[in-house]
């Protein structure tokens, strides 16, 4: 992990920071008992805000950036959200993986992808033009879900993307359409053109 | 030691779905009432804290403190109704041990608070037949119900009045139809799967799901229709489907009659030899260890059915060394739990114009349509049922796509295509093997745990086997291209249907309780929670469990009235 060594004090600072950036009461967030390390510094939070934003740029709607996205990722991993703190099996460690790996045998999805970005970038990652990261992180998207592809932290860490866009509320509620109370149900209902689907249907977000 | 010296007619174990109806049944029948609670109190409406949080105020966005999870709730979060909107509605499992016997998988989903899983079922609602209370006699399994159908028929339609159960009448002998309010809709590919299965398989009927929501107010419950949210578990302050805090704990505390005490953790049941009644009940204050006492004239066990057990296992007294009420030695065993997974799922083209509006709390149902008069299984005596319905997708599955930039987002916001998903409920055979003991190990307050031996066997297994094929047929029949299905059943508890340990039947000399639910070696002492089922049929439990406690309550009164306890 890339920044200087945290203290105790920092991560709690760190952590009520990173309630801030998600809007949220630091009591509401409890980060106290996790370890360091697993607190990103800044560089990996503008990395992972840039990297949301190519996954989810703004078009008509808000992207990955202006709702934070990132923000939430990373917690999502510093608090193992998504099987991200599972212990790798050992023949999915690769050379590539080994030097991220927790005692515990989980793998720092956050360092790995730092890592993974800037090598494929030849250098900084977030120096390069927005067309050139977006080609780098397709490249790796379409490695990571090729048929029979092997194990890569690019699945977990993209599925938290998703997560954490489409439950923000520009992502739910502006991209998508939220409606807590509808109050009826009607069971068939025909589509019109430019619909969009409902974050607030539990059944798909479960299910679909 | 706190006597609470007050006496009671009744003292009722338990506040979920049996307990809040016992309550409910004995006050209005002119009892006084004590209903003990392990849990915390949960007022309606007023603690219902996430019911109308979107995920964007929730701190991990209604996924949950995985950390957290894995550390507290390592069981809990396996129930797929935990997230981080309903987990205050679950218990702690660091807080709350149990333990397994060795090879033993049993999930044990609870809910320890007022109302207990009433806040957080299935709401599904579903009358056994003749074909399941018939059962244990046909094939020899387990042993004999003391009742049949049309001993409870009456107390269906009671408990049916009381709950609020929507549901379509279809006839059928092995699911009788009720007193249904009016049915949810299917939605579009449900119904194509109903005509079309119809067509192939007669007598597979795809029907909508019979459950405890409202599709219509009930003023006089002060009970709204529902909202069609689907979020039940959150705890619904428009009381639209049933739990003890929106239908019987009102009732019971209009009565005047009903005291309630609320984290109070019953550690056993006191027995008189003399009189051979149950005098007394001991619980532990779980906020400050202090040990209290309330006597009554008549106690129901309606703690949950593991829990109920428990009780009675650790009540054993020097006149009753093995249980309270256990001469018969068969106190904790036969344990059920329905077998359980996903028999088949199916991509269904020709929708792609259809949608739905709103969140339907229900599903679809295929009632059970082997073994009933021919023995048609292969392998396996009892029958199974289908439970699911058609959905469609929505951004999750992005998660499963290549792809990202604007045309990435562009495809996410498109309601997605339908599927189809049957999940199967097989018959647990009731087996002396698959059994609750007393642990060596104590919980944090000091009482034994419990301890659960299960597995299931090979008819369980044939019948998931059977299903997955003919769940593949029949969604194949209704225009589906089958994409998966399992025939391999999730550990036990997984269904959430837990039950037997304290089973009813003919003999004292075989069986726990007698036919009102009744302990055969103690008569003031009833158990009318899970517990008492002799064996498990393919429907979900609850509605049976609720009208055996009405019933039950019903011929308690008569005795109290003839002073006959």
């Amino acid at each position: 992990m890339s920044g200087p060594a945290l203290t105790r004090r920092d991560f709690a600072g760190g952590a009520a920071l990173l309630a801030l950036a998600l809007g949220l009461p630091a009591a509401g967030v409890a980060l106290t008992d996790l370890d360091a390390a697993d607190l990103s510094g800044e560089r990996q939070r503008r990395l992972m805000d840039v990297v949301c934003e190519r996954v989810i740029p703004r078009t008509d709607t808000p992207g990955g950036a202006a709702t934070h996205t990132g923000d939430f990722v990373l917690l999502a991993l510093a608090h193992g959200l998504a099987g991200t703190r599972t212990p790798l099996a050992s023949a999915a460690v690769t050379p590539a993986l080994a030097p991220h790996l927790r005692a515990d045998g989980s793998l720092r999805h956050a360092d790995w992808l730092e890592q993974a970005l800037d090598r494929a970038a030849g250098g900084d990652f977030l120096r390069r033009a927005a067309d050139e990261q977006t080609r780098i992180l397709t490249r790796i998207d379409a490695a990571a879900f090729a048929k029979g592809a092997p194990f890569s932290p690019w699945t977990a860490i993209k599925g938290l993307i998703l997560t954490g866009y489409y439950t923000s509320e520009a992502g739910g509620s502006v991209e998508l359409r939220y409606e807590l109370d509808p109050g009826h149900w009607n069971g068939n209902v025909p589509i019109a053109p430019g619909d969009r689907a409902f974050s607030s249907d539990w059944t798909a977000v479960d299910f679909g | 030691m706190t006597d609470q010296s007050n006496m009671f007619d009744a003292i009722v174990v338990g506040s979920g779905i049996t307990g809040g109806l016992a309550a409910k049944q004995l006050t209005e029948a002119g009892l006084t009432v004590l209903m003990i609670e392990r849990g915390r109190k949960i007022e309606h409406q007023v603690d219902y804290e996430t019911e109308l949080k979107a995920p964007w105020e929730m701190p991990f966005r209604g996924q949950g403190d995985a950390a957290e999870y894995r550390r507290d709730y390592p069981v809990q979060m396996l129930n797929r109704h935990f997230n981080e909107f309903t987990q205050n509605h679950f218990v702690n499992d660091a807080e709350q041990p149990y333990q397994k016997a060795p090879g033993s998988e049993f999930d044990w989903f609870r809910s320890y608070q007022l109302g207990g899983r009433s806040l957080t079922w299935g709401r599904q609602c579903y009358r056994w037949s003749d074909y399941d209370f018939g059962a244990n006699k046909r094939d020899g399994f387990g042993t004999d119900w003391p009742i049949r159908y049309a001993d409870l028929a009456p107390w269906y339609d009671l408990a049916e009045e009381i709950v609020g159960v929507s549901g379509a009448k279809e006839g059928l002998p092995q699911l009788p139809d009720g007193r249904f309010l009016p049915p949810m809709e299917l939605n579009a590919v449900e119904q194509a799967m109903r005509e079309r299965i119809l067509a192939s398989y007669p007598g597979r009927v795809v029907t909508i799901g019979r459950t405890a929501n409202l599709t219509e107010a009930r003023d006089e419950q002060g009970r709204a229709h529902c909202q069609y949210r689907n979020i039940c578990a959150r705890g619904c302050s428009y009381g639209a489907y049933f739990s003890t805090q929106s239908t019987t704990l009102p009732a019971a505390m209009k009565t005047g009659r009903l005291k309630v005490v609320t984290d109070a953790q019953v550690s056993r049941l006191e027995y008189d030899p003399q009189s051979k009644r149950v005098t007394a009940v001991h619980w532990i204050d779980t906020r400050t260890g202090e040990h209290a006492r309330a006597a009554s004239r008549v106690v129901f066990l309606n703690a949950g059915a593991f829990n109920s057990v428990h009780v009675l296992l650790n009540s054993a007294s020097e006149a009753m060394p093995n249980g309270l009420a256990n001469s018969s030695g068969v106190l904790g065993t036969h344990i059920m739990d329905h077998a359980n997974t996903l028999a088949g799922l199916a991509v269904v083209p020709g929708f792609e114009d259809r949608t739905t509006s709103g969140n339907r709390p229900t599903g679809i149902v295929v009632p059970r349509f082997r073994n009933l008069d021919t023995l048609d299984g292969e392998g396996f005596t009892r029958g199974y049922s289908f439970q699911g319905g058609a959905l469609q997708g929505t951004w999750t599955r992005g998660k499963r796509m290549a792809g990202i930039g604007a045309a990435f987002k562009d495809e996410l916001h498109r309601i997605g295509p339908w599927t189809m998903v049957l999940t199967v409920f097989a018959d647990c055979m009731p087996r002396a093997t698959n059994r609750l003991t007393l642990s060596n190990q104590t919980d944090p307050r000091g009482v034994r745990q419990l301890a659960v031996e299960f597995a299931f066997g090979k008819e369980e297994h044939a019948a998931l086997a059977d299903a997955k094929r003919e769940a593949a047929a029949m969604l194949t029949a209704g225009g589906g291209h089958v994409v998966m299905g399992f025939d391999q059943p999730g550990h036990g508890g997984t269904s959430i249907h837990e039950m037997g340990g304290a089973r009813m039947g003919h003999d004292p000399a075989t069986s726990v309780l007698d036919k009102w639910s009744r302990a055969h070696d103690v008569p003031n002492l009833f158990v009318t929670d899970g517990a008492q089922m002799s064996s498990s049929a393919c429907q979900n439990p609850s509605l049976t469990y609720m009208a055996l406690t009405a019933r039950a309550c019903d011929h308690a009164v008569s005795l109290l009235k003839e002073h006959k306890l």
